[in-house]
């Protein structure tokens, strides 16, 4: 066996991954002297152990980054967008649970933070509490599983059961590039705070939210405007409470509310879209127009560039948001043609893209994605791409600490 | 497909839908058109999109339905006495649940065009859950 100096997880050189022949077990491990136990551990084969505990600088340089979004898990637009930046299809882990709520791709692994839930639908009836309350989360086990996924360790996650409301066996996740973490409560305890990278909030306001809501369920039978409202409403309490203060603490809020370049429009089929981010970020730079710390009103529209109705606003500045300062970029209004987006990408500055037109070609990929002709797609787009530069910096910072340390 | 792809940008306002969650009126017209056809293979249904391959897919996609009515009526119930009751809440919030499953398990066949329960299938083409759905 090579010699190999055993790190902590908490050393940012090297994190050591451990492979044995069976299945490992990780999930309640409460310290980080795994590696003691595993090592007393003999195989099913018998003899001594054949653990190998394999050390490798440049492993293992999980990016965590959490989005909260009230709309369900996993499959959402944003997710798709964010895991085709990286390139590939994110699709549900192969033979296991057909019903699990988790995405693979090849960089990122998408965890549906309703699988930390502590009680099942039953449970929940029974306590009388919504999906929405903390009591319904078990927040120690989703705190050690991202912290060991973080640190390069697989985990055995439970699976959350949304067609059964029941929690079903666990599903082996290993630790992934980046590790992205998703649901309602990504940013409600602090210790998990504090593992993010980086965090969105996706925050849909109340009126889009409704408009979004009756697309999604008329087509049903047993739903009508009523049953409709009567549901938004009755969540509200638990939202505004325990889901809705998490913004103040993401790096970057993507705000949804009607248009305002069409009087009394009700129908929210014309967004306008606000990208709230918060200046001071490590590895973040926000996005601006024309000139950064400045205040900015630009309607593209006009004689370089023809716009169908409403046509298209845009606005950009700084503002401070719960007591951060942040920067405010707007788009209000809908994409037409295929020029008016590579018009409105060719002024923004700070896109984080690879060649000019990325923007717009990862528009166009999914360009039968929801949201692809607003602010709602164009700045999901923008902040894939954000966190792409995000997770280079990181993992260019990683792995040239090793070589510092040789040269010592 | 490539046609409907270039033509989405420019048939933007009413063709794509704002939500994440409604299915794309293309996509749906496009599915129509094939079930009139239903003698045509499978392959070419699930080329075009918009649909459960599998039995057991289909299944589930009742099973959700029956689920959000059932749950619905019962809220409405439960919430008549006191609208502000936990029961209240948590009776809509279950049908919250119910929804966007169903929602979700519709945009996956629709947009994304693949069954779920696919690798299971392909390992157990034989169980009663993967029977391609013929009628």
């Amino acid at each position: 066996m090579a010699v190999c100096p055993v790190y902590t997880t908490q050393s940012l050189n090297s994190t050591c991954s451990i492979s044995t022949p069976s299945k490992t077990h990780f999930s309640s491990h409460h310290n980080h002297l795994v590696f003691y136990r595993t090592s007393k551990r003999t195989s099913k084969r018998g003899g001594s152990s054949s653990c190998v505990i394999t050390c490798s600088a440049g492993d293992s340089q999980t990016v965590v980054i959490g989005l909260a979004a009230d709309s369900g898990c996993g499959k959402s637009t944003f997710m798709r967008r964010l895991t085709s930046v990286f390139g590939g299809a994110a699709e549900p882990p192969k033979g296991g649970n057909p019903d699990s709520n988790t995405l693979i791709s090849d960089m990122t692994t998408v965890i549906c933070l309703d699988d930390y839930h502590s009680l099942d639908r039953t449970g929940r009836k029974e306590k009388g509490v919504t999906a929405l309350d903390p009591r319904a989360n078990d927040f120690d086990l989703m705190y050690e599983q991202v912290k060991a996924l973080k640190s390069g360790i697989a985990v055995d996650k439970p699976i959350y059961n949304h067609v059964t409301g029941l929690l079903d066996p666990p599903e082996l996740i290993k630790p992934p590039k980046i590790l992205v973490i998703e649901g309602l409560h990504p940013m409600f305890d602090e210790r998990v705070r504090d593992l993010l990278d980086f965090s969105i909030y996706l925050d849909i306001s109340n009126e889009v939210k409704f408009a979004w809501k009756i697309q999604r369920d008329m087509a049903e039978r047993g739903h009508s405007l009523e049953s409709i409202k009567a549901s938004i409403e009755a969540r509200k309490p638990d939202f505004d409470a325990f889901i809705d203060p998490q913004k103040q603490y993401a790096d970057a809020v993507i705000e949804v509310l009607p248009t305002q370049l069409i009087p009394d429009d009700n129908e929210g089929k014309v967004l306008r879209v606000r990208l709230i981010m918060k200046e001071g970020v490590e590895h973040f730079s926000p996005v601006y127009l024309f000139d950064e710390g400045s205040t900015i009103s630009w309607i593209p529209c006009g004689r370089k560039l023809t716009c169908s109705y409403p046509g298209i606003k845009f606005s950009y500045g700084p503002d401070t948001y719960f007591g951060h300062e942040v920067s405010v970029l707007e788009m209000d209004g809908q994409f037409d043609r295929l020029d008016e987006l590579i018009y409105v990408e060719s002024h923004l500055s700070n896109l984080s893209t690879k060649f000019y037109g990325e923007v717009t070609q990862q528009m166009l990929k999914h360009a039968d994605f929801p949201g692809s002709n607003n602010g709602t797609g164009l700045f999901q787009t923008i902040v894939g791409l954000k966190i792409r530069d995000l997770y280079e910096q990181i993992t260019a910072i990683k792995t040239a600490a090793p070589l510092q340390a040789t040269k010592a | 497909m490539a046609t409907l792809r270039l033509h989405s940008l420019t048939a933007a306002s009413e063709k794509i839908p704002t939500s994440p969650f409604a299915p794309s009126s293309r996509v749906l017209s496009a599915s129509f058109h094939c079930n009139e056809k239903r003698v045509s293979i499978r392959m070419t249904i699930n080329a075009m999109g918009g649909g459960a391959k599998y039995k057991g897919t289909q299944m589930r996609e009742k099973q959700l339905s029956d689920m959000i009515k059932m749950k619905v009526t019962e809220a409405k119930q439960v919430c008549e006495g006191d609208e502000t009751s936990d029961e209240c809440k948590v009776a809509w919030d279950e049908v919250e649940e119910v929804s966007q499953a169903k929602a979700d398990l519709r945009l996956r066949l629709e947009v994304e065009k693949k069954d779920p329960l696919e690798s299971f299938c392909l390992e157990n083409p034989e169980t009663e859950e993967c029977k391609v759905y013929d009628d």
